[in-house]
Order: C-alpha cells, then sequence, then structure tokens
C-alpha cells in the first residue's frame, strides 16, 4: 500500500536564517512517497500543532516527518498530537534542523538540512505502528531478609495496601540491630509485633530462596523452608539483606579475646556494667585499620564512646585516621563526646596493638602531639570490616542480578541509584548496598517502596506491545540475547511441543536494543530503532537529490 | 479533600520527589522561584576522567526532561509561596507568580529578541543550555521598556508575539493535600573567609566555580592567564565544620577529589594538593576511585590558614603540616575552595509562612531523626538539601522518600 | 553518499552524546557542518552492520559516541559498542581502511565541548589531502 509522507519543515519563527526553507521544500518534495511538504514557524506551539494536525487529515497523511528543534523538546507532544489526528503515536520521524545543524555551524546550511530531512523520511518509511496495552501484574511483593530495612519495607507496603511476604533466613525477625542501642534508635520489637498481627504480611523464617524465574510483574520464585519447598509468584522484589561484620584479626595484630572486643561484646558490657569484676579504667576504640573508607564503625564508635562515658566513666580514646562525619548528627555527636572528654587520636600510620600484662599496648604516633605515644586499654573494641551478607552472591545468581566491585548487592552505576537494581521490579534498600546508615536505609525503604507502589498499585502496567521482538521463527535459541540482556528482560517460552524460543517482557524491556544488535539470527526487530530503520537513515546520507 | 500535592523548589530534590508523585497517578504541582528548574544539579559538570566518577550530574538531564512532559505536573516557574492555610489534606496555598514577561509556554528560544535588545549587557539572555523549561529571560532590572523608557524592539520582532509588558504579577491560590519542601540550599560564601583571598585574587575559585568553569568549558584554565594549571591545591571544609557551621557538609571531600583526579588526568604533569582534616571517602563506588587517587595526587593533613598573591601572579599558602608538624608555605597557581552546604537566609520566610521550625544549623528540622522528611506540620514534608547536607544520590532518594509520606496522606484522602 | 565530501556519521547515545551535541548548538559552539548524527537509545545498538554500511556509502569516518565506562544506563551497551568497534576496524583494515576513521568516544551530557573535539578532530583526520 502507498504510504502518504508529510513532511513539516519548522523555521522557529523564521529564525533559521541560514537555511534557505523553500530549497529544502522544493527538494523534499521530490523525496519517494512524500505527499505534502509544509513550511511552518511555530510547530512546537499549540497553533502551529493545530494547523498541523488539519493538514495531516485532510491530506491523509499516515506518516509525519518533521524538521524542527530537538526532539528532546517536542517529541512527545508531537506523538500525541499524531494520536489525535488518528495516527498511531509511532508514526513520526524527526529531523533536528535546529540545535544540531542551524545553530551549529556557521554560514549557510542548506544542504545539511535537506539532508537530515531526507533522513528522517527514508527513516519513516519503515516505521510500524506501536500499540499500548495492559499488561497484568502480579501485585504480591517478595521481600528478603526480616531486619530492620526489611520490616519497615513490609510494613509500609502493607500499609498501601500491598500484600507481602517476608523472608528471612535466620530463626526470628530482627536483624543486626536486635539488641543494640543504636542513635537513632529503632523500634525493632514493636515493628516485630505489628508485622505478626498484619494480616498481609506472610513471615517465613528459617526460609531461602532457591530459584528465582521471570521479570518484573511476573516473578517465579522458589523459596525452601525446613524440608519443604514452597513456589510463589510476585510482582516485585525489595532486598534488605544487611551487612556481615566482621573481625580481621591480622588487622589488630591481635585475636578477639579477652581485651579486643567486638561491637556486640561492649554492647552486652554496657547493659550491665554492674557484672564486671572491675571497671575498665580505659576503653579504646580503633578505626581505620580495617578499612579507611567506611562509615559504620565510626558512628557505632562515636555513640558507644558516649555510652561509655556515661555509664562506665572510664577513659575513652577514638584511635583514627579520618573521621567519617559525612552523616546527619554526627559531628553533634562528635562535639558533644570531645566535650565529654572523649580523646581522639589522630594517626597516619598503623597503629602496633599487642597484649602486655593483661591489657591491650596500642603505640601510634599521633600526629597532632607530633609524638609516638602508648596507650594501654582495658578493653579494644575492633573496628569492624562492613561486609556483604553471606549468601549475596549466591542470591545474587538466582535472580541474575549483578553485585558491585565489593560483593554488596546493586551495581555501582549511579542511574540505579537510589534503589533500583538493573533488573526492573527488583530493588535493594539499607545495608545490603553498602555502607549505609540507618538514616540512609530508611529513606531507601520509603524511596523503595514508593517505587514498587507505583509499579504494582493499580495490578496492570500499560507497556508499548512488542516495540522489541524476538521473531520466533528466526530464533535459533542460542540464548544470546538472553545472556547479554543488561535487564534480564528475556526468557525462553516455550511455542509448541517441540520448539522453546526467547522472548522480551514488555515490562521489562528498557529499550537499549543491545539484544537486537546482537543476536546472531538477525531475529530481534526493535520497533523506531530497526536495521531497516537504521540503515536508511545511514543511506540517505549524501544521495544525490 | 485535595489529591493533588505540591512541590516547593524545582532542583534535585523537588523534580524526584514530584516525579515519584505524578508516576504514582497524582497531579503535582512543582513551583521553583527561578526561570528554570534543575537547580544546582543541572549547572554541574561530569567529573569523568576516563572512567565514570559516579558524581551523579548526569542523571538530572533525563528527569527534567521527564518532568517536563509529565501530564501529571504543572510546572510554575518564578513563582514562590505567599501564604498557607488550611491543613493536612486540604492546605490553600497561596502561590505568587513574578510577572512572566516572556510567557514559557510562548517562547520557542528563537533568541531573536536578545538580538534586538539594544542594552548592554542585554536584557534579554538567553537560558542556561541546560534550562528546563528552554525559554529566553527579562531581566528587570536592565529591561529599559520596564525601566519607563520606550523600547519595543523585542516585542515586535517575537514571532510569536510571547512578549507582554503588561504582565502584572499573578497570584494563584492552590488547593493541595500535602506539600514538599525542596527548596536547596545556599552555597558558603567564600569571601566571609577574606583570609584565603576568594574575591581578591582571580585563581582563587571555589569548588562552584569549577563546576561552571568545567560544565561550559570542559577544561580548567588559569583565570588570569588563560593557561593550564600547573599546581594545585583544594582546600576542603570551607564552611563546614567551624564555629556557625556544625556539620559536614558531606559533598566536598568527594567533589574535590573528583575534580583533582579530573585535573590531574588533563593535565598529567601537574601537582595536585587537597589540604584536609578528615577526609570523607565513605559511601558506595567511591572507595576504589579514592584508593587510585592517593597514588598521584598528595594529601595533606591541615587546613591553609592564608592565602596571599605574589608578585608573579601566584598564590602562596600558608598552612600547618600536622602530619609532619610543620608550618610552611607553598606557592600554587590556582587555590580551589571546597565550600560547603548552607541553608538558604530566606528559609525563615518560608519556615514562617508554612509554620514549620528550622533546626539548630538553620535547615529545616525533620521531627525524628529516623524519619527526616517529617516536619511538625502534619502533611508538610521536607526532601533534599533544605533539611541538611546531602549529595545528589542521597538528595534524589530522600526527595522519594518524601513523596511515599506525601503518598500516604494523600492516600487517605481519596 | 559521494567520497570527497568529508561527511561524518556519528552514531549517538541519546541519553549523553545527542544531548551533549543539542547543548553544543545552544551554546552555538560551531563545528564542521560535514557530521550527520543519528540517534540510538544506547550506543550498543549500533551493529556492525551499521558502521560498514556507512563506510561503504563513502562516509569519510565514523564516530560511536556513547556514555563513559560505569555510566552507561543499560550498563553494558558502551562496552559492547567498544568491543564491535575494535572488531570492526580489523575488518575495515583487511578492505584497506585506515582505522582512525572509526572511533568510539565517551562523554557526558553536559559536554558539549568535548563533542565538539571530537567532531573537529574526526573531521581533520579523514581530510582530503
Amino acid at each position: 500500500m502507498q504510504i502518504r509522507i508529510g513532511v513539516f519543515l519548522c523555521d522557529c519563527g523564521k529564525s533559521l536564517s541560514n537555511i534557505d526553507f523553500p530549497k529544502v521544500s522544493e527538494r523534499a518534495e521530490k523525496l519517494q512517497d512524500v505527499v505534502h511538504v509544509g513550511l511552518h514557524s511555530n510547530l512546537c506551539l499549540k497553533e502551529g500543532i493545530e494547523e498541523m494536525l488539519s493538514t495531516i487529515r485532510d491530506g491523509a497523511i499516515d506518516r509525519v516527518v518533521i524538521a524542527a528543534c530537538s526532539p528532546k523538546l517536542k517529541e512527545d507532544a508531537f506523538r500525541n498530537a499524531l494520536e489525535e489526528a488518528g495516527l498511531n503515536s509511532n508514526f513520526l520521524s524527526l529531523a533536528n534542523i535546529r540545535e544540531q545543524c542551524s545553530w551549529a555551524h556557521e554560514g549557510d546550511v542548506t544542504e545539511k538540512a535537506l539532508e537530515l530531512t531526507a533522513m528522517a523520511v527514508e527513516r519513516a518509511r519503515f516505521l510500524k505502528p506501536l500499540v499500548k496495552k495492559d499488561v497484568p501484574v502480579n501485585k504480591e511483593v517478595l521481600v528478603v531478609g526480616g531486619g530492620f530495612a526489611g520490616m519497615k519495607v513490609a510494613l509500609d507496603l502493607a500499609n498501601l495496601g500491598l500484600r507481602t511476604t517476608l523472608v528471612e533466613r535466620g530463626l526470628a525477625l530482627g536483624g543486626r540491630l536486635e539488641g543494640f542501642e543504636t542513635n537513632p534508635a529503632v523500634p525493632i520489637n514493636s515493628m516485630r509485633k505489628a508485622i505478626e498481627e498484619n494480616r498481609d504480611i506472610e513471615v517465613l523464617t528459617s526460609a531461602e530462596l532457591t530459584r528465582g524465574e521471570g521479570e518484573v510483574g511476573d516473578f517465579s520464585i522458589r523459596i525452601k523452608k525446613g524440608d519443604e519447598e514452597l513456589s510463589r509468584s510476585f510482582g516485585a522484589i525489595i532486598f534488605a539483606t544487611g551487612y556481615r561484620p566482621e573481625i580481621s584479626p591480622g588487622d589488630f595484630q591481635l585475636r578477639p579475646g579477652v581485651n579486643l572486643i567486638s561491637q556486640e561484646k561492649l554492647t552486652e558490657i554496657l547493659k550491665a556494667p554492674e557484672r564486671l569484676e572491675l571497671r575498665p579504667k580505659t576503653i579504646g576504640f580503633v578505626l581505620d585499620v580495617s578499612d579507611e573508607n567506611c562509615r559504620l564503625p565510626t558512628l557505632s564508635a562515636l555513640n558507644d564512646a558516649l555510652a561509655v562515658k556515661e555509664r562506665l566513666g572510664s577513659e575513652v580514646y577514638v584511635f583514627c585516621k579520618s573521621l567519617k562525619v559525612d552523616s546527619e548528627g554526627v559531628e553533634e555527636v562528635y562535639r558533644e563526646a570531645r566535650d565529654r572528654g572523649v580523646v581522639f587520636v589522630k594517626f597516619e600510620e598503623r597503629p602496633r596493638i599487642c597484649s602486655e600484662d593483661g591489657r591491650v599496648k596500642v603505640e601510634l604516633n599521633d600526629i597532632l602531639l607530633g609524638d609516638e605515644i602508648t596507650v594501654f586499654c582495658d578493653f579494644l573494641v575492633a573496628e569492624e570490616r562492613i561486609m556483604p551478607s553471606e549468601g549475596t552472591e549466591a542470591l545474587s545468581s538466582i535472580l541474575k542480578m549483578r553485585i558491585d566491585s565489593r560483593g554488596f548487592c546493586q551495581d555501582e552505576n549511579v542511574h540505579l541509584y537510589p534503589v533500583s537494581c538493573e533488573r526492573k521490579g527488583i530493588f535493594c534498600v539499607g545495608a545490603c548496598r553498602g555502607d549505609l546508615d540507618i538514616a540512609r536505609a530508611s529513606t531507601d525503604v520509603a524511596a523503595a517502596v514508593l517505587s514498587t507502589y507505583e509499579l504494582l498499585a493499580s495490578g496492570t502496567a500499560i507497556v508499548e506491545a512488542e516495540r522489541v521482538k524476538v521473531d520466533p521463527e528466526k530464533c535459533r535459541v542460542c540464548l544470546t540475547c538472553i545472556r547479554v540482556c543488561p535487564h534480564g528482560a528475556i526468557r525462553l517460552v516455550r511455542v509448541d511441543t517441540e520448539r522453546e524460543v526467547a522472548q522480551i517482557s514488555d515490562l521489562a524491556c528498557e529499550g537499549c536494543g543491545i539484544c537486537a544488535a546482537i543476536c546472531p539470527a538477525k531475529a530481534i526487530d526493535f520497533e523506531g530503532y530497526g536495521d531497516e530503520q537504521i540503515l536508511a537513515e545511514v543511506q540517505a546520507i549524501g544521495e544525490s537529490l | 479533600m485535595e489529591t493533588s500535592s505540591l512541590v516547593i523548589g524545582g532542583g534535585v530534590a523537588g523534580v524526584a520527589a514530584a516525579l515519584a508523585l505524578a508516576d504514582n497517578g497524582s497531579q503535582v504541582y512543582l513551583i521553583e522561584t527561578e526561570p528554570s528548574i534543575g537547580g544546582w544539579a543541572a549547572s554541574f559538570c561530569c567529573k569523568a576522567t576516563d572512567v565514570c566518577t559516579k558524581c551523579s550530574v548526569c542523571v538530572v538531564p533525563q528527569k527534567l526532561q521527564q518532568v517536563a512532559i509529565h501530564p501529571h505536573i504543572s510546572i510554575l516557574t518564578d513563582s514562590m509561596v505567599a501564604g498557607l492555610s488550611g491543613g493536612i489534606g486540604n492546605f490553600k496555598v497561596e502561590v505568587l507568580q513574578k510577572p512572566q514577561y516572556i510567557p514559557p509556554e510562548r517562547c520557542i528560544a528563537c533568541g531573536m529578541c536578545a538580538e534586538v535588545c539594544p542594552t548592554e549587557p542585554k536584557a534579554i539572555r538567553s537560558p542556561s543550555p541546560e534550562a528546563v523549561p528552554y525559554s529566553y529571560v527579562l531581566d528587570e532590572s536592565r529591561c529599559l521598556r520596564l525601566k519607563g523608557e520606550t523600547c519595543d524592539l523585542c516585542r515586535d520582532i517575537c514571532p510569536t508575539n510571547a512578549i507582554d509588558f503588561n504582565h502584572e504579577p499573578e497570584k494563584k491560590e492552590l488547593g493541595v493535600g500535602a506539600i514538599i519542601v525542596a527548596t536547596g540550599f545556599e552555597v558558603f560564601d567564600a569571601r566571609e573567609m577574606g583570609c584565603l583571598g576568594y574575591g581578591r585574587y582571580p585563581n582563587v575559585l571555589t569548588g562552584l566555580d569549577l563546576e561552571r568553569i568545567f560544565n561550559r568549558e570542559g577544561y580548567l584554565k588559569l583565570p588570569s592567564n588563560g593557561k593550564d594549571p600547573k599546581k594545585v591545591a583544594f582546600v576542603q571544609c570551607i564552611g563546614s565544620r567551624d564555629e556557625s557551621h556544625g556539620y559536614c557538609s558531606q559533598v566536598c571531600c568527594k567533589y574535590a577529589i573528583r575534580f583533582a583526579r579530573l585535573i590531574k588526568y588533563q593535565n598529567p604533569n601537574a601537582e595536585v594538593t587537597i589540604f584536609y582534616i578528615d577526609l570523607q571517602t565513605a559511601g558506595k563506588g567511591f572507595a576504589q576511585f579514592y584508593e587510585e587517587c592517593q597514588k598521584n595526587i598528595r594529601f595533606v593533613r591541615g587546613l591553609p590558614v592564608e592565602v596571599l598573591g605574589t608578585s608573579s601572579g601566584e598564590l602562596e599558602v600558608r598552612f600547618e603540616n600536622i602530619s609532619e608538624g610543620t608550618v610552611k608555605r607553598e606557592t600554587f597557581d590556582v587555590v580551589a575552595l571546597s565550600v560547603g552546604i548552607s541553608p538558604k537566609k530566606d528559609s525563615w520566610d518560608l519556615a514562617r509562612t508554612l509554620g514549620i521550625n528550622l533546626g539548630e544549623c538553620g535547615f529545616f528540622d525533620a521531627k525524628e531523626p529516623l524519619n527526616s522528611n517529617e516536619t511538625n506540620v502534619e502533611g508538610i514534608f521536607l526532601a533534599g538539601t533544605c533539611q541538611g547536607p546531602r549529595d545528589i544520590p542521597d538528595s534524589i532518594a530522600h526527595g522519594m522518600a518524601a513523596a511515599q509520606s506525601a503518598m500516604e496522606v494523600l492516600e487517605r484522602c481519596k | 553518499m559521494i567520497r570527497g565530501n568529508n561527511k561524518i556519521v556519528a552514531f549517538c547515545c541519546e541519553n549523553s552524546a545527542y544531548l551533549a551535541a543539542d547543548k553544543a548548538g545552544r551554546m552555538r559552539l560551531h563545528y564542521p557542518d560535514n557530521v550527520r548524527i543519528i540517534r540510538v537509545p544506547c550506543v550498543g545498538r549500533v551493529d556492525l552492520i551499521h558502521i560498514l554500511k556507512a563506510f561503504e556509502k563513502g562516509a569519510a569516518g565514523v564516530l560511536l559516541i556513547g556514555c563513559h565506562e560505569g555510566a552507561c544506563q543499560h550498563l553494558t551497551g558502551n562496552t559492547r559498542a567498544k568491543e564491535r568497534a575494535a572488531y570492526a576496524r580489523n575488518l575495515l583494515k583487511e578492505v584497506g581502511i585506515d582505522e582512525a576513521r572509526l572511533r568510539m568516544a565517551n562523554i557526558a551530557p553536559d559536554m558539549a565541548q568535548q563533542f565538539v573535539r571530537e567532531i573537529e578532530d574526526m573531521t581533520e583526520k579523514t581530510k582530503e589531502r
């Protein structure tokens, strides 16, 4: 069937004076299948669009080419206009003759403007309609990890009317913050109680994920609980698996024991100081030996230092290289600690730590004093290395998700921050992403809850149906696209008793086209950026007209 | 009960909040005092060398564009909140819009008005290249017509008849269920630290100046003579962690290290030094980068106390090298002051209008530490640096979190 | 395409290079007008055949401009494009086309000056002498 291309040129209020528009118009009319070329001055305004629409209707135009300002400004408005004229919004092809032509070059740019228009016309030839479709999404949410962040996600989602399944590897909910007096304080007990009473939250403890398939809106997950293996479906998944603290004895040249203690041990002591035989005279905190670039140990050391002063009255030393104060309220706590007599000793080279006379001896070069000093501590609280939770790698491979360079959830790509993953519908909140404090974790939770709600609340999602599509006839089932898709949007589906082919999820697809480029059988068509369309543009460059 | 919401401030946090709310189907009014949205981040630069350094500036343009085309977001530029009544679920907000002599919805950015404007410097200027909406702006203080003289050159030449000098300030009343305050921050004025020479010597710059320079030019040349930098000093904690700013601005160490690396990458023979108190290098994606930097960037613990110009045009910096325990003088050709995030001075007015509290440091006060979006007024939430210093990703997260709180309010209102 | 016109085909990622090109125009940073920009959603979309077709049709040079390593919204798009360009350069060598005529560059959306430099450099390199 003959296509009827309408070309609309805009001279931007007649300001694009280095383009000879009548010449462009004249030559464009000669292009194949072009039935109309119109010159306008303000296509971006309402009146310009109205003019264009009536021309489209009157001229029975079915492909629209607009040569005007950058598509980044008005592409959306133009697509909406096409819908108004009864045309599929995908039948639009744009040429950037302003920002990337008239404004970009000195002198006459008529030839270039014409070429850009011709490129857009050639591309328009190969456009196919795209239809928006509603796809159902499963409204249930899987939350992995029953610590503070996981519990908060579940509660907030339930508040908004979404049912969640909270999977926790341990015996009970509570996580790492249970039993600690944190700053800010987190109401772990009341949260746990609220969850138990909430009928929209299913809690599975002593449970782990074993398999994950599918994409956003339709994840199929297998959960092992004891001897049982449960199969569930979810629309979205939120990781809140926290972190694992680790004390590396090598960092302290001492084995953890009576005097080199963990933060947990200190907390125990602080809860019941009367149980100690001897009040400790001196307690030291050492930071920046396991990891110079970590916040959490600083935050807990500062809070604990104050607690020690208050409850034990001991001398307190904090040995550190650079104090991490880049979180809200920390500078205040630091100053309070200093006011209360906590001594901060800064070092450049690692302190030498050993056991002597039943105490811990810390020797270092105090850079403020400029001298070697020795401090004997009754207890030295060891800095914890903040590590990814055990099983993070396994989980990431079950859900085919990337982990970052340190093994934490969520790739370090800034486009994913704060809580998204490269796979739509999967989110990571809190310390499972890395060295995150409670306040930041709380913010993460809210962000993930809202994003999840947006995806699932209505039970359906609007997609452009089959924008990127695998031709089942051509698919050779080499699995390359499945492996290569950075968003995990492709899966194998059975088409008949003999064959399985690759299929792209419209909802999970982010429209990059990497699959289309890599498919060895050229079985993947990407509407709008298909091979035909791109090649047509390339061919149109410089073709004599 | 109103189901729409108001976001005050179109910077990164406000934009994130607006998008999150709008994507959930709510109608959002986004008001912004400037003629364009995007806030500080829109004028910042990418700090990549051969790899991305995670500064997050590149995430902004896409978000601004999404706001511009979103069917549920109404952007009101040149606007501010003048009054508030009502309460959660039912706020009545009085918005005052400055006269938009060039309404953005009529401006096609052809530039002809600026061409014919007779004043020098021009009263009509082109928008910054990142501006959303991308429309020309009239500077009232320079416009002859607005000063009472006869001049209709721009109005006559405008092809869409967009320019109208009869525009008056407009009062609009908006009925909204929830309000998000995302008014951003002010940069610490480095001139307040006179001993460091900002404003006196052209080659003393702030971090903000660097952002603008790289955004426009792509590289740093000495402002005084256009030559390549050879000895660069960064000075941390300018306007942070001092008597009047009892907090860490969170962004300065990272941006300084990124800039230091970038300058070194572009000028491999340059010497780059960072003077600091405590180096803030925590955060996702930074540690590796920092470790790399330690190889060819000099880190000196101890802040300079004085910067003096020499007769040869260099800058002599007097500092205490705490690690060595010595007082030194060294010359540099550029000194970059890592200025911090300060609360806006006019927060007072907005705080009074909305009835929300300011905290000790001058930022808007969050009611509780675990929920730093909530204010003392139900239904009014905080997003971004107006509540406290944070970087771009944290501001986006904070904006989304504010939207979540606002959403809960709106859901209850339905 | 007629050789001698010194046409440069620049496949520009819409998240970075395309925006940088728009910015260059908005800043009125003038650059040679022999470049033709083809917008792609990610530089990883660019296929071997697109590159080869450009040369077949007489392009003097081809640029693939995408986001910085680590900043690609689609994570691996720019790396794939880099590999593809390297592969293409080998093929081009076999048919006697100088490798320097195909280049992969990485920029961010605000880098108008760098965009212009890429165009100017390629134009200079591929100028008919």
